[in-house]
């Protein structure tokens, strides 16, 4: 089973892949399939970017609710 | 048969002549106090004034306050903070008084506070100087502040566990506990109270004796508070023993004093750290704990404002992506008006695989035109796109 990237591992990929892109690196016949690649790496970073947030937002609340009932 | 007079007639005689010599006549004189006894209700003290000589005495005469002069000994402890008590030097105003019974007295008409006052002060910078001279390594004057091991001891972050000396039932030990137990933070602080005497001519040792017990116990004081408070304002005189302040000076746990008093610093107080009251100690504790939670505050502010940051940094780089990638999309490059030219389904990007003749594709944006090759020329003016 492919083992999913972390967000490090994912940006760095889109990092690269973007540098390509601006460099014109990429084959016509390849850029497509990179296109796709990209969109995955994408969603990655903004699935744990959400839950990311999200867990600050929970840890804020939760350390300012602590400091409000002290 | 020799000539006799009665015992009377003596003492009338000697009356006579002190009344002569003596009457109204005052003389202030510089004496040791002895044998006070002080009967506060009727307002009286019955003392003897003495002088010494290399440790001999040299003379000794019977005085008295009376009730129109007892306030000067209020006063003078007052004034001197010091307990008008047997072996203190004073300077005294005096008259002269015999009685045929109870012989030559001195009536004390007014106390020379000041003179006391500059004794004192000399006795306690000669134990400042021999603090600093006996215990470099634990007492320094720099400046005129006098540092010390004990107060350049770094504070716990939190004060939790407090030792408090104190007398019991004093309203130093009341006042100190209110002020702490009762902050308006809520904060919880636990205080193991050392109880005793600290008035008297034993009461520099009994607080060394509190202070061993404190550092000898299992439990790890953030801070000691010895207070006082209330009640007389005389005898500081346990608080500028040079025992009890070299023992401060070198207390492991740092040492806060309120010792309710508000003349020049005990020498206690300048080997610790001050407060004046039992109140303003149990305060700086509160206060101390107060400023620790608001920097944990700001830094967990600081905390959160750069994590954000640096989500909402990601997030922009994350767009940015999206953006370049979506630019960058066949389908993007379509829409835009450019055409995709394939050759048995392969793209071309090198014309020179063009030949006359070929079959090829023109994918646009909605529709793929099938066509073939019957001329190819160079593009001469290399049109700009």
């Amino acid at each position: 089973m492919k083992k999913e990237l972390n967000y490090s591992q994912a940006f760095e990929k889109l990092e690269t892949l973007l540098s390509q892109l601006e460099d014109g690196d990429i084959q016509l016949e390849d850029l497509a399939v990179k296109i796709k690649q990209a969109n995955e790496w994408i969603d990655t970073c903004e699935t744990k970017l959400r839950k990311v947030d999200a867990e600050i937002k929970i840890a804020v609340n939760d350390a300012n609710g602590a400091a409000a009932t002290k | 048969m020799t000539d006799t007079i009665t015992l009377s007639e003596l003492a009338d005689q000697i009356q006579e002549t002190v009344q002569q010599e003596f009457e109204g006549r005052a003389y202030w004189v510089k004496a040791r106090i002895m044998n006070v006894k002080k009967y506060e209700k009727n307002r009286r003290c019955y003392l003897t004034l003495e002088d010494y000589e290399n440790g001999t005495r040299t003379a000794e005469l019977k005085s008295v306050f009376w009730a129109n002069t007892y306030a000067e000994i209020e006063q003078f402890e007052k004034i001197t903070k010091q307990v008008f008590k047997d072996g203190i030097e004073i300077t005294c105003l005096v008259k002269l008084r015999f009685h045929k019974i109870y012989g030559l007295n001195l009536d004390v008409i007014k106390i020379d506070s000041a003179h006391t006052l500059g004794v004192l002060e000399m006795e306690r910078q000669q134990t400042l100087d021999r603090l600093v001279k006996e215990n470099p390594a634990s007492i320094q004057l720099f400046d005129g502040v006098y540092r010390t091991y004990n107060n350049r001891l770094q504070l716990s972050a939190v004060i939790e566990n407090i030792a408090l000396i104190t007398a019991p039932h004093s309203d130093g030990q009341r006042d100190f506990l209110q002020e702490l137990l009762k902050n308006k933070h809520g904060y919880t602080f636990s205080v193991a109270e050392f109880l005793t005497t600290i008035q008297g001519e034993t009461a520099h040792q009994l607080i060394i004796e509190q202070l061993q017990r404190i550092e000898k116990g299992a439990v790890a004081f953030d801070a000691v508070a010895i207070v006082r408070g209330g009640g007389s304002q005389a005898d500081f005189k346990p608080f500028d023993n040079y025992d009890l302040a070299k023992y401060i000076a070198g207390f492991p746990v740092p040492v806060f004093t309120g010792i309710g008093h508000d003349r020049n610093q005990s020498i206690a107080d300048l080997m610790a750290r001050e407060q004046k009251t039992p109140t303003k100690v149990a305060a700086l504790f509160v206060e101390h704990n107060f400023l620790f939670e608001n920097q944990l505050m700001d830094l967990k502010t600081n905390l959160f404002n750069l994590v954000n940051d640096q989500v909402q940094d990601a997030r922009e780089k994350l767009e940015n992506a999206r953006r370049i990638v979506k630019l960058s999309s066949p389908q993007t490059i379509l829409a835009r008006g450019f055409a995709i030219v394939t050759i048995n389904n392969k793209i071309v990007t090198d014309p020179q695989k063009i030949k006359n003749g070929s079959a090829m594709k023109t994918l646009l944006r909605n529709e793929i035109i099938c066509s073939t090759v019957t001329k190819k020329e160079l593009d001469e003016k290399r049109t700009e796109l």
